[in-house]
């Protein structure tokens, strides 16, 4: 049961968070009134995935190996052009603390209410079939053992409390430092991601170097345990990582990490659009704007 | 483009790979061609197999996984150079399926209990036939 519980654990940890964070933003910046957006994602990235998984299960197709890979990598990269568009609109954010910042934030927000859902959609669809497959898997095995099905649905359970967590301890902060927090701790969850999305494409043959291993560290920190699990969960950590997964995550983190923490420290050098600097939106009182 | 329609967007984005799917019926012996299903058990330290030569088709190998530890499979070639197909979280107690389309040759079934390491191997043959 707990193998099968660290499953659903790992698969469910990193939407959690990703979810978390974006549903403390929206709450934090004043935007409720946006957050039915991130649960229609959600629940479209749910629905979409366990019909799929089902239709692959207990239907006659079964989807190709390549097929898979693919899409998983194909997934990965664009939920990670989409979060870090989300993490600069953060830091943008966070950088006009001073003064009107809810109206402007208001302004950045309409832009990215269909932006909302395609980050939900990502973040929960990414691994949504993987984890749908795996379900259905363990419901099939209830004849024999109901323990697969109740381990994965419990670690599912574990990793939605701990989004909650996340989001109500990232409520509590206070604003600077809510944004600098959040905002590092996507980019290291993004440069994971993209390097998960090319291991993934490395094993679907579409990408080469899937040998040329730049460290194993599987003894130190197994995959099945439980810290394993974790680190797997939330930063993509992978024991066995290639070097072309280490470069691309490198050159991914450094700059991002980099132009992020610029950003947000350097209010005058801004790249924020001039619209969102008008007099007239920043006086604009908050209710209207809604 | 509204963001209206982006939700409706986002999902077929997902729907995608259905046209990417193989048949696995085929390899239930009814038609012509050959290949045909493989079971497979893996255990903390064997991997299982019914049968570990099929004729050349479509492949359905079905991983039961009877250990303590979660496993995968990998379907690769000879040596482990290139993964022709592979499942994972397979926990214990979980039956699934991978299907693959197999060309004639020698390749290896590896069970990754723990999924670490090169695994549990066994010889696996694809007749020309």
């Amino acid at each position: 049961m707990f193998a099968n519980y660290l499953i659903g654990l790992r698969e469910g940890l990193e939407a959690a968070l990703v979810v978390g964070i974006l549903v403390a933003y929206l709450v934090k910046s004043g935007r409720r009134d946006l957050l039915p957006w991130i649960w229609t994602g959600v629940v479209i990235a749910i629905a979409v995935s366990v019909g799929f998984g089902a239709l692959l299960t207990y239907g006659p197709r079964d989807l190709s190996f390549e097929a898979q890979e693919i899409l998983g990598g194909t997934l990965s990269i664009l939920a990670v052009t989409f979060v870090t568009w989300m993490i600069f609109w953060m830091a943008r954010t966070a950088r006009s603390l001073k003064g009107e910042l809810e109206s402007r934030m208001a302004v950045a927000a309409e832009g990215g209410a269909a932006a909302l859902v395609l980050i939900a959609v990502l973040a929960v669809g990414r691994e949504g079939l993987e984890t749908a497959l795996f379900l259905w898997a363990a419901a099939q095995a209830t004849g024999q053992t109901t323990e697969p099905l109740v381990g994965a649905i419990l670690g599912l359970i574990t990793a939605t409390v701990l989004g909650v967590l996340i989001y109500r301890g990232a409520v509590r902060i206070n604003m600077a430092k809510f944004f600098t927090y959040t905002g590092a701790i996507l980019v290291v969850i993004a440069a994971g991601v993209l390097s998960y999305g090319v291991h993934d494409l490395q094993e679907g043959g579409v990408l080469p170097g899937l040998h040329n291993i730049a460290f194993d560290v599987s003894a130190q920190i197994p995959p099945s345990s439980w810290y394993g699990t974790v680190l797997k969960g939330t930063v993509n950590f992978n024991p066995v990582t290639t070097w072309l997964q280490l470069v691309v995550w490198t050159l991914y983190l450094v700059p991002v990490l980099y132009l992020f923490f610029r950003t947000v420290r350097k209010p005058t050098t801004s790249p924020v659009p001039r619209a969102a600097e008008a007099p007239e939106m920043a006086s604009q009182p908050v209710g209207e704007l809604r | 483009m509204t963001w209206r329609t982006l939700p409706f967007l986002a999902a077929s984005v997902l729907l995608i790979p259905l046209a990417a799917c193989t048949d696995k019926n085929e390899a239930s012996g009814s038609g012509t061609g050959g290949g045909g299903i493989v079971k497979v058990t893996s255990t903390d330290d064997e991997c299982l197999l019914s049968t570990d030569e099929v004729s050349r088709g479509t492949v359905v190998f079905e991983i039961t996984n009877k250990g303590t530890k979660i496993t995968e499979l990998h379907f690769e070639s000879e040596g482990g150079k290139t993964i022709v197909g592979e499942v994972e979280n397979i926990g214990p107690g979980i039956t699934r399926e991978l299907t693959v389309q197999a060309a004639p040759g020698t390749f290896e079934v590896a069970c990754k209990p723990g999924m670490i390491g090169d695994g549990n191997r066994v010889k696996f043959t694809v007749a020309d036939s």
